[in-house]
């Protein structure tokens, strides 16, 4: 319940509230074999870098850094990054909003 | 020339002996010179799965130590003719066997027979590596549950390591009810999971409690589903082409019919 209405607070537009809705929905009917699918992707992917949940945060906290010495309106709390299977690959994704620098 | 597999799977428990005495006595029952081992050095466990544990006169460390000549201690199977154990020992020390003697070992084997089964130890420690060390290919049984997918991956790294090639991936225990309802992985989901080929599914069976129970393989029991599936295992490694299908509830009632006549037709 708490997320659904974070998330609502943050949207401006309706359809997106929509989406959300749904999205929740579907969330809810998920079986545990998706579950189990998802929490397996996420957990063979750590087991196969061996990163320990420290180092990844302790690596987070270097990216910020590092982006934030090019990017100065970056906001570290946006930043994102995930450890991710995708078909048969392994990637290390970083997600991070830009926002327009100040003159 | 005998091709060496052996069977292994990270966790316990998952049905790895049970995997190698029905594969052992499938490919003997198809025709092959088969020799399983036991590498489960502590913990013997194939002699009763098959029901030799009363022939054992030698084991394999007994051999490695040169008390017993390989050809002595091999236990010839009651009902297959070409089928052979080299039991474990029950020794406490699981250092007695190192993976140069597990190499010689199965080099000796490659000479008579079509086929050396080597079931691995649960784990990833030495017993597993000496269990690999003489094998051409890897057989990798996993459950559809994330605890045994988890381990399995661990294997495959591990296997991967040892340059033994890509191994194959059987999964065990399948229940099509539960996946049915999405309260299971599927066949695809976990083969998916692990990017690895599989050469079989073998479905839920109540027949392979009852044929441990006795020491027999399922293979024997025409109405096993459980048993055809490892004697469809058996000919996908000689090489046939046997399609593979995710096992159905529908598909088990229909198998119980065409089992029936497919059983009769074979013994004719």
């Amino acid at each position: 319940m708490t997320s659904r209405h974070r998330r609502k607070s943050r949207t401006v537009d309706g359809g997106e509230d929509a989406v959300s809705f749904f999205s929740d929905l579907f969330r809810r009917k998920e079986t545990s074999a998706q579950v189990a699918k998802e929490r397996l992707l996420t957990v063979l992917v750590h087991d196969r870098v061996k990163l320990t949940p420290e180092a990844l945060e302790s690596f987070k906290t270097d990216l910020a850094e590092l982006i934030q010495r090019y990017f100065p309106s970056v906001q570290p709390s946006e930043i994102e990054v995930s450890l991710l299977r995708e078909h048969t690959s392994d990637r290390l994704k970083a997600d991070i909003p830009l926002r327009r620098a100040l003159d | 020339m005998a091709r060496v597999i052996t069977v292994t799977s990270g966790k316990g428990g998952v049905g790895k002996t049970t995997t190698t005495a029905n594969l052992g006595t499938a490919l003997a029952i198809q025709g092959a010179r088969v020799v399983v081992i036991d590498a489960d050095i502590g913990l013997r466990n194939l002699d009763v799965v098959m029901g030799l544990e009363n022939r054992i006169v030698y084991d394999l460390v007994d051999v490695v130590e040169g008390r017993a000549r390989l050809r002595q201690s091999l236990i010839k199977d009651k009902r297959v003719p070409e089928l052979y154990l080299l039991p474990a020992a029950q020794t406490r020390d699981k250092d007695a066997v190192s993976s140069d003697d597990m190499i010689d070992l199965t080099n000796q084997l490659r000479q008579e027979y079509d086929f050396v089964l080597i079931d691995c130890p649960a784990g990833i420690e030495t017993g597993f590596k000496n269990a690999i060390a003489g094998a051409d290919e890897i057989l990798i049984v996993t459950t559809p549950e994330v605890s045994a997918v988890r381990d399995a991956d661990r294997v495959v790294g591990l296997v991967e390591a040892a340059e033994k090639g890509p191994p194959r991936l059987i999964i065990n225990r399948l229940n099509p009810r539960l996946v049915a309802k999405g309260e299971m992985l599927s066949m695809d989901e976990v083969v998916e999971i692990l990017a690895l080929e599989p050469i079989g599914v073998v479905p839920e069976d109540e027949h392979i409690v009852s044929s441990t129970n006795r020491g027999e393989a399922a293979v024997f029991n025409q109405s096993s589903q459980a048993g055809r599936a490892f004697h469809n295992i058996a000919r996908r490694l000689n090489g046939e082409h046997v399609p593979l299908l995710e096992p159905t509830e529908q598909n088990g009632v229909f198998d119980r019919l065409f089992g029936g006549l497919f059983g009769r037709r074979a013994r004719t």
